[in-house]
């Protein structure tokens, strides 16, 4: 894993892989290191699909305790009280990691994702965040930002059978190959703080409506002091309301953010075990290659 | 009562989509615990492979409710399998992926039952297909998805307007991938094209000629395709080509390295080499991921009715930036499978081995080495032997005599066909019309008894 080359046990197993994206990119992705914050379906769902290409290390945070919400989304938690008793995500969802592929260094880290600093940060390529506030999320984003070397950001949600991945790389330049030449082009991705400040006025036409309602939907979590996910139906009428606030304040039309998505995104907060999985597979596709032309969000 | 809350809490998220009404529902929605308690109780799922899709699907499955799965799969674990078939381990290399596969998933989704079937999809009789309410295939194959659609298409019965009956439709949903590319298709056996209805969607299958690579070789697959298809025979003549034999596959591509020298053609690698003799398709688990997860969805959409399915084909490119496209494909009314069959029209004479001579003889079916099956009854079957003696004597007997003097009914034959000089194993609906025969009067006094 930290010599130059793949050993011959590596070449048999990503064989197939190799095959579809060369193996210079099986070398970059055998050097990366990838952090994770919370442990639900559609991240777990991404650890599976990172640890078997063979990324380098995973790092998992997640000090929350099993629930049955849990085992209903979440493959790697074995059902077994026995086994799951005590321990928390990150500790059961690393040992079934480890086992999908030993070649993969697989560990968790203990604490408030918040608290770590710069110097923290800077150990991974790669950050991806899940249930968390939205000023977490700005927090943790800034640090990686500040980090000298490039860390790639993403945040993902899944609420309902909709999901939301947001993504930083920062200045990314890759090549676009043009018949014989090779052109040099340069990515400036905003920071999530800009992104999100971003007058929805300004937004083009086509953003979708989905993008507008996870916002209302975090800005309410936030004000009212909530984890992420913790609202319901009986919030629907602050909801609503805090819609019409932000709409107003920036003189936009209140119709483009329906009232019908909203219910349906308050009243479940559950995840949905194939939407995750979709989700998990397309953010499991990102780290690993250059060029990616992704946007700044993906919405499904 | 600890253990119904506990299952309450558990399929909460399901309970959303199935207990409460919603305008994306389908026509026949009825909404309740009724309903998620029939999907669990009831529901019967087959997948079919056990491989980078299999897997995927039996977890999304298993996780999405389903209670009663079975999976078939004729292939052992390979450690080139490992890069995205989750279920497997290391030390299970040479298993049976079905029977590993069932394990795994049991042992993490609790409740749920899957029955492993380690064989080939055409050992199973027909009727096995029958009991299940969808079939939800991660096949990697034309002929194999060639073989379950005619399957499922064989159930398909139509009333006197050509219109399908509902209760013999047997829904399927069908997933491939390569690389980072993928589809997810809906087949609805009557309503949407069945896989034949669109197989003209495939490109046509490389095939280099043979005075290319005899002659003219451009690329390094024609050198390596010269030393395994033509080299090979010549030096080693008799003995047989194991792709699986590194000794042969070296001796291949050392052959192929000459080859490619002596006409200054560059790119002849040993993993070239063994891509292009074992056709092997690139894959990746984050590919598999998302089809496989899209053809979970469907099938509990079909299956409970809870929104709208995918109409009917979706597409997916993930190699620059990401892309999928549904198209709404159209049923082809002269299909040879999902339409109302072949028709075969006869004397109330003839004899079931002069049927099946004749369907050798006939333009649409080429069928030889025929087993003939009528309803319940197996008119006649060519293997195992046992079978074969038992069912011998109704070679001379009338058709008609067997079918129980019916004017018309439909008959369901298996045996090979030819296509594109490979000799494929399929199977063909027929609708076998009496000739001479009005309605309920029996008036065939010219044909003789």
């Amino acid at each position: 894993m930290d010599g130059e080359e793949l050993t011959e046990q590596e070449t048999a197993l990503y064989d197939r892989q190799i095959r579809v994206w060369g193996v210079d990119a099986q070398r970059r992705l055998s050097k990366a290191h990838i952090l994770v914050s919370g442990m639900k379906g559609t991240v777990v769902e991404f650890c599976k699909n990172i640890v078997l290409a063979g990324v380098g290390s995973l790092t998992l945070v997640d000090s929350r305790e099993v629930t049955e919400e849990a085992l209903s989304a979440n493959f790697l938690i074995p059902p077994d009280e026995n086994v799951y008793s005590g321990k928390t995500l990150a500790e059961l969802c690393c040992d079934s990691l480890k086992d999908f592929n030993p070649m993969v260094r697989v560990s968790v880290e203990k604490g408030d994702i918040s608290s770590f600093g710069g110097d923290f940060y800077g150990r991974f390529d790669v950050v991806v965040i899940s249930s968390c506030s939205f000023a977490t999320k700005k927090l943790i984003n800034e640090k990686c930002r500040k980090v000298s070397k490039r860390v790639a950001f993403y945040t993902v949600d899944c609420r309902d059978s909709c999901g939301e991945i947001y993504v930083d790389l920062q200045n990314y330049t890759y090549s676009k190959k043009k018949l014989d030449e090779t052109d040099e082009c340069q990515l400036q991705y905003p920071s999530f703080e800009e992104a999100v400040a971003i007058p929805w006025r300004a937004l083009p036409r086509k953003v979708t409506k989905l993008y507008l309602a996870m916002r209302v939907i975090e800005r309410f979590e936030e004000a009212e002091g909530r984890n992420p996910g913790e609202i319901s139906i009986a919030d629907l009428p602050g909801v609503l309301k805090l819609k019409k606030e932000l709409c107003d304040a920036q003189s936009f039309n209140e119709s483009h953010v329906p009232d019908a998505l909203l219910e349906r995104l308050v009243s479940d907060t559950s995840e949905f075990p194939p939407v995750c999985a979709i989700l998990g597979g397309i953010l499991g596709q990102v780290p690993a290659l250059n060029p990616l032309l992704m946007q700044t969000h993906f919405h499904f | 009562m600890a253990d119904s809350t506990a299952h309450v809490s558990r399929s909460r998220d399901l309970d959303k989509l199935l207990l409460r009404p919603g305008h994306l529902v389908g026509p026949t929605f009825e909404p309740g615990p009724e309903l998620r308690d029939d999907l669990r109780k009831f529901a019967t799922v087959l997948v079919v492979g056990a491989g980078g899709l299999g897997c995927e699907l039996l977890k999304d499955l298993a996780l999405s409710g389903f209670k009663n799965l079975e999976v078939i799969d004729m292939d052992r674990i390979e450690v080139s399998n490992l890069n995205r078939q989750f279920l497997f381990r290391l030390q299970d290399v040479g298993k049976p992926k079905a029977e590993v596969a069932a394990k795994r998933v049991m042992e993490r989704v609790s409740g749920v039952n899957i029955v492993p079937h380690f064989c080939r999809i055409e050992d199973k009789d027909i009727e096995f297909y029958n009991h299940f309410n969808i079939i939800a295939l991660g096949l990697d194959s034309i002929e194999a998805r060639s073989y379950i659609n005619a399957v499922a298409c064989s159930f398909l019965e139509y009333d006197s307007d050509d219109k399908p009956l509902e209760e013999t439709i047997k829904p399927m949903v069908d997933g491939g991938t390569e690389g980072f590319k993928g589809h997810a298709r809906v087949i609805i056996p009557g309503v949407t094209p069945c896989f034949e209805c669109t197989i003209w969607l495939f490109p046509p299958q490389v095939k280099f000629p043979l005075c290319t690579l005899a002659e003219t070789p451009r690329t390094a697959a024609h050198c390596i395709e010269y030393a395994h298809l033509i080299k090979w025979d010549e030096v080693h003549s008799g003995k047989a080509f194991d792709p699986d034999d590194p000794e042969h596959m070296k001796w291949v591509y050392s052959e192929a390295v000459k080859r490619a020298e002596l006409f200054g053609i560059p790119g002849v690698t040993y993993s070239l080499t063994q891509g292009v003799v074992k056709n092997i398709i690139p894959a990746i688990a984050s590919t598999n991921a998302i089809i496989s997860a899209a053809c979970a969805l469907e099938t509990l959409k079909i299956v409970s009715g809870c929104s709208k399915t995918l109409s009917n084909y979706l597409t997916y490119n993930g190699a620059e930036g990401l892309h999928t496209k549904v198209t709404e494909f159209v049923k082809d009314m002269d299909c040879l499978i999902c339409g109302p069959g072949v028709l075969i029209e006869l004397d109330t004479s003839v004899t079931l081995q002069k049927f099946m001579d004749q369907l050798q003889e006939h333009p649409k079916l080429l069928l030889s080495k025929a087993s003939v099956k009528y309803r319940e009854k197996n008119l006649y079957i060519q293997a195992p032997p046992v079978l074969e003696e038992l069912t011998r004597s109704n070679l001379n007997l009338p058709l008609f005599d067997l079918m129980g003097k019916i004017r018309k009914d439909i008959v369901h034959v298996t045996g090979t066909t030819t296509n594109n000089d490979k000799k494929t194993s399929c199977l063909r609906k027929l609708r076998v019309v009496f000739k001479g025969i009005d309605g309920a009067t029996d008036m065939d006094t010219a044909g003789g008894a």
